[in-house]
């Protein structure tokens, strides 16, 4: 297992530049997920780290190793795709193997890795059947298995979770957080799944617009966002954003006085009394799961849409649309962002990163 | 339907709106034309029937261009004499076969009653191997290069197809003329100092020349199969067997023949019929010389039934049903294969 240093990468194709300089430390046995919009560049960073792509400018270290410009086959990493990948003319073992066969490794010793691994990813009873006589959860623990046996540097999963229903999603995850625990490999994990960010990654990569918008721990980006991209990414429902003006006392300038926009999650939100309140709002749909109820409501701004505010309470409740309800937003849950979108804080964070 | 289809005209502005205003107006003139004779037939026969009125067009043109012709080369085939009509033809039985099929021994065409009959399956056998090895290689090759991001990809694609599009006898044409005593290539080899090479004269440099043409002609063809069966491998197959350190040759052998082995048992068995019935570029190119060297099964055919001095329909008839029961056991062949690939 190894760590790896990104110094600069970009990635133009043509004039399109799609990687704008990335900079980035993964330590050694860290689980890192790569987070953002379609079209943000994770799965060509991914690629990049690969050798599927090359890169524009910039260097690649894997253990101090510099591979930039080293072959796919030679960095020593093993990748899982999106779409699996096996090959669809070859058994389950056959496809387990074929690397370790392409290595020159002896016969014995590929026997027992992939028996091995197909005890790990119970796949001992499927290993003489062709991937076409698969289901999707299997085909996926195949492509892991045919990481796994190369005993990779680093594993390198492509939204390996993207082709499965929803339930067969959250066991997956599950199993790839134990795999981890259990064989813990450096992983490098690419999703737009903010859930699978949250649950899996040691540290999540925000990226956006081929940037690195913020690095961290999961509860650091939920906690504290650099910037009103993460504090709008990371999340569901999403943080609502509010101009400072609206709320009483911050309009000020409270404690920085250079906020332009508020930020408040949606449990931070609370209902009260009218003396209390900072806004009165609208319910405009109400959302119950059992256990929490969602009120999207809109607060009265004078315009013709009222700005949206939505609201996570413990639960069931008795709102209706229509209703209209006073909250107040906890004072020690407000992000203050200044006009350039950049987190207000007293302490310094990550910042944002600029090539 | 009618409802439909004025409702995709009205949209549409300009000279682009009164072409759909046409459209709309002879498809609406031509329904009510053929609506109240469809319905008339569907109240007589029964909505189940109607499928065979729809055949019925197609089944006349068959009967009449391809099975009709089938029945009577078959009735030519045991039937003796000069006569068109099968009345002034008199009963035979199989004695046309078996003056085809008397031999002394099958691998001396000499040896054969109707040695012509035998030569020509000899050239036949002989070309269809080499054309088959030749076509299958040349084209998986050509295949394998357009289907790589080289430089006017599109443009070379075309080129290798555009012969398909030629008549065989144009083909043929083109290159006697290149070939011939005072052609292209011998003008060019004597311009390099070298001498003129008389390829319709040697029987060897005959026959290559006959693959060989054959080959330029249809190569395009199989390509295209070929590059269609490529372009179906999906690319993160290959990256999964980059990322496997896979070398180049052992992901041709490993993963692209593989995986493309459908579509060439689909190639390798159209390329075996077609030159089974291999005839007129070969024959504009050579005339089946020098002496019978590259005369082919079907020239043989035509030149009994149709070119000797006396016309013998029942010999040639009995040999086209011979080459048909052949080609009936390879297109058999190719169906189970076609079947077996889809189940």
């Amino acid at each position: 297992m190894a760590g790896l240093e990104l110094r600069g990468i970009r990635k133009d194709y043509g004039s399109t530049a799609v990687l704008k300089g990335i900079d980035l430390s993964i330590a050694d046995g860290e689980f890192v997920v790569f987070v953002g919009p379609s079209g943000c560049g994770k799965s060509t960073l991914l690629r990049v780290i690969a050798g599927l792509e090359t890169v524009t400018a910039g260097d690649i270290r894997i253990d101090g190793a510099e591979v930039t410009r080293t072959a796919a086959s030679d960095r020593g990493l093993a990748m899982v795709f999106q779409s699996y990948a096996l090959y669809p003319h070859m058994t389950v073992h056959q496809n387990m193997s074929f690397a370790l066969e392409n290595m020159g490794i002896a016969k014995p010793e590929i026997a027992a890795r992939v028996d091995r691994a197909a005890r790990m990813l119970r796949l001992t009873d499927y290993l003489q059947r062709r991937p076409a006589a698969l289901s999707g959860g299997q085909r996926q623990r195949v492509a892991i298995g045919r990481a796994i046996v190369r005993d990779p540097k680093i594993f390198l999963f492509d939204e390996p979770l993207s082709n499965l229903d929803a339930e067969l999603r959250v066991a997956t995850r599950k199993e790839l957080a134990a795999l981890h625990a259990e064989i813990g490999g450096t992983m490098i994990y690419v999703t737009h799944d903010q859930v699978e960010a949250m649950t899996l990654a040691d540290r999540i990569v925000v990226l956006n617009g081929g940037r690195i918008e913020q690095i961290g721990t999961p509860l650091e980006l939920y906690n504290r966002p650099a910037n009103l991209f993460v504090a709008g990414f990371i999340g569901s429902p999403r943080m609502n954003l509010l101009p400072t003006e609206l709320v009483r006392g911050e309009a000020a300038g409270g404690e920085t006085g250079r906020a332009a926009t508020l930020g408040i999650r949606p449990e931070h939100v609370e209902p009260c009394g009218e003396a209390d309140a900072d806004l009165t709002v609208r319910v405009d749909l109400v959302e119950q799961l059992g256990g929490e109820t969602f009120l999207y409501t809109s607060a009265n701004t004078g315009g013709p849409n009222g700005l949206p505010l939505t609201i996570r309470c413990d639960g069931q409740s008795r709102l209706a649309r229509g209703d209209l309800l006073p909250v107040r937003l906890r004072r020690d849950h407000l992000h203050r962002f200044d006009a350039a979108g950049l987190a207000c804080r007293p302490d310094p964070l990550p910042a944002r990163s600029h090539s | 339907m009618t409802d439909t289809m004025r409702s995709h005209g009205a949209p549409a502005r300009g000279p682009s709106a009164a072409a759909a205003a046409v459209t709309t107006g002879s498809a609406n003139i031509l329904m009510r034309l053929t609506d109240p004779p469809m319905r008339a037939v569907q109240r007589l026969i029964g909505a189940a029937r109607m499928p065979y009125v729809f055949l019925l067009p197609n089944l006349l043109f068959f009967g009449l261009f391809v099975f009709l012709p089938i029945g009577i080369n078959i009735v030519f085939s045991v039937t003796g004499g000069t006569g068109l009509f099968p009345s002034e033809r008199p009963y035979v039985g199989a004695e046309h076969y078996a003056r085809l099929l008397d031999c002394g021994s099958y691998l001396e065409a000499g040896s054969c009653r109707e040695d012509l009959f035998w030569r020509g399956v000899g050239n036949t056998l002989t070309f269809t191997v080499f054309q088959m090895v030749a076509m299958v290689l040349f084209s998986l090759v050509t295949a394998l290069v357009l289907n790589r991001p080289i430089r006017g990809r599109g443009f070379f694609r075309a080129v290798y197809f555009f012969p398909v599009l030629l008549s065989p006898v144009v083909v043929a044409l083109i290159w006697k003329w290149i070939l011939q005593r005072d052609g292209l290539l011998n003008a060019v080899l004597t311009t390099a100092g070298g001498e003129k090479i008389l390829f319709f004269v040697d029987p060897g440099w005959a026959m290559f020349w006959a693959v060989f043409v054959s080959v330029w002609a249809h190569m395009g063809f199989y390509t295209l199969i070929l590059l269609a069966g490529l372009q179906a491998i999906p690319r993160d197959v290959y990256e999964a067997a980059e990322m496997d350190g896979t070398r180049p040759w052992r992901v041709f052998h490993r993963i692209t023949l593989p995986l493309l082995w459908p579509n060439l048992l689909v190639v390798l068995v159209l390329v075996l019929i077609r030159s089974v019935q291999v005839f007129d570029e070969v024959f504009v190119l050579t005339g089946g010389g020098p002496g019978t060297a590259t005369m082919m099964v079907v020239q043989y055919i035509y030149t009994t039934a149709f070119a000797n001095q006396v016309q013998n329909f029942g010999l040639a008839g009995a040999a086209s049903v011979l080459l048909g029961a052949v080609l009936f056991v390879l297109t058999l062949i190719q169906l189970f294969l076609t079947r077996r690939r889809a189940s």
